[in-house]
């Protein structure tokens, strides 16, 4: 067995041996695969069932069994969820763990897994991948047609949107 | 509407996420589909070589006692019994379940076939360049039930 605690480890070093094998189409042939399997009877499911809420639903899970450093925020309203992590215990481990070295482009799996769930749902995914090197990251996921309706409708959501949008960079760095 | 903040720090859970057995589980899966059997075989190897590498030396170092202490830490952590007897020359450790197993089959995914080299791979890699060996006794694919052997290599 390999203990979930030591899993990171061994995703890692599949992407390496993955892109080794079938280059960087390996790689993400195989997190569509995951995001397929792997996502569409968790957060698939949640956010088709509760809207943005399932995000919050999903993440307040998992991160809290990473045991992960972050700052999480859902307006519902605004149709708006965002996570800033302070510290990623995934890539944490991949920095501290000295004698292995990570995937090159690890973090960028959770754009890829996420994405494909998401935005076929009607939502946008932006992550800020800019910090992964301190094992900091942050995403915001907007409701699309949310958006859409208030830059029809007026300018009031707009600018609350993009208030929000500002706050999470400020809070990330 | 709810309006929700939440905060954490990594100090107040437990690191546990079981659903990481799937997602390894689906690795697996994933690249036997394409690239086969041996291929799965090789990246365990791999893995065990360079994550092991600090036991690996630790098993060269203190003999067998490295090792009882991995896994019983392990099993622990995976909230799983098992019964573990060494001496200088033999391990065995006897499990009635396989925690990654379990929760795999609690999710409703399919155990990859070849799930059982998670250990016998993983194992045999740890032994290689070492004085000791791996053997598998027994493996129960439904539930990951096993016995594990690791034992002194006979001097040729």
């Amino acid at each position: 067995m390999i203990s979930c605690t030591e899993f990171i480890a061994a995703y890692s070093e599949l992407f390496k041996f993955l892109e080794k094998k079938g280059g960087k189409k390996a790689v993400a042939d195989f997190w569509n695969f995951l995001s397929d399997k792997y996502l569409s009877t968790s957060l698939k499911r949640l956010v088709k069932k509760n809207g943005i809420r399932g995000c919050w639903d999903y993440w307040q899970h998992a991160l809290n069994e990473e045991a992960a450093d972050f700052t999480m925020e859902l307006d519902e309203q605004a149709g708006i969820f965002k996570i800033i992590m302070h510290y990623c215990p995934s890539k944490g481990r991949l920095l501290k763990w000295r004698h292995i070295k990570p995937y090159a482009d690890y973090c960028r799996h959770c754009d890829v897994l996420y994405r494909r769930i998401l935005e076929p749902l009607g939502y946008r995914y932006e992550p800020d991948l800019s910090q992964t090197n301190k094992a900091r990251c942050s995403v915001i996921i907007t409701r699309k047609n949310k958006m859409q309706s208030k830059k029809i409708g007026g300018k009031k959501h707009e600018r609350k949107t993009g208030h929000c949008r500002r706050q999470a960079v400020i809070e990330t760095k | 509407m709810a309006k929700k903040i939440m905060v954490r720090k990594a100090s107040d859970n437990e690191y546990l996420h079981k659903d990481f057995h799937c997602a390894l589980n689906l690795g697996l899966e994933y690249a036997r589909r394409r690239f086969g059997d041996d291929a799965v075989r090789n990246y365990l190897c791999q893995y065990a070589r360079s994550f092991h590498a600090p036991l690996i030396r630790d098993l060269r170092r203190r003999g067998l006692i490295a090792l009882k202490e991995y896994f019983k830490n392990i099993y622990a952590i995976e909230g799983a019994a098992v019964r573990i007897n060494c001496s200088k020359d033999e391990l065995f450790i006897k499990t009635d379940f396989c925690p990654a197993v379990k929760h795999i089959r609690r999710r409703g995914f399919d155990v990859s076939p070849l799930f059982i080299e998670t250990e016998r791979a993983v194992h045999k890699a740890i032994c290689e360049d070492t004085p000791f060996a791996f053997e598998l006794v027994r493996y129960d694919k439904k539930t990951g039930r096993s016995i594990q052997r690791f034992y002194r290599r006979k001097k040729s």
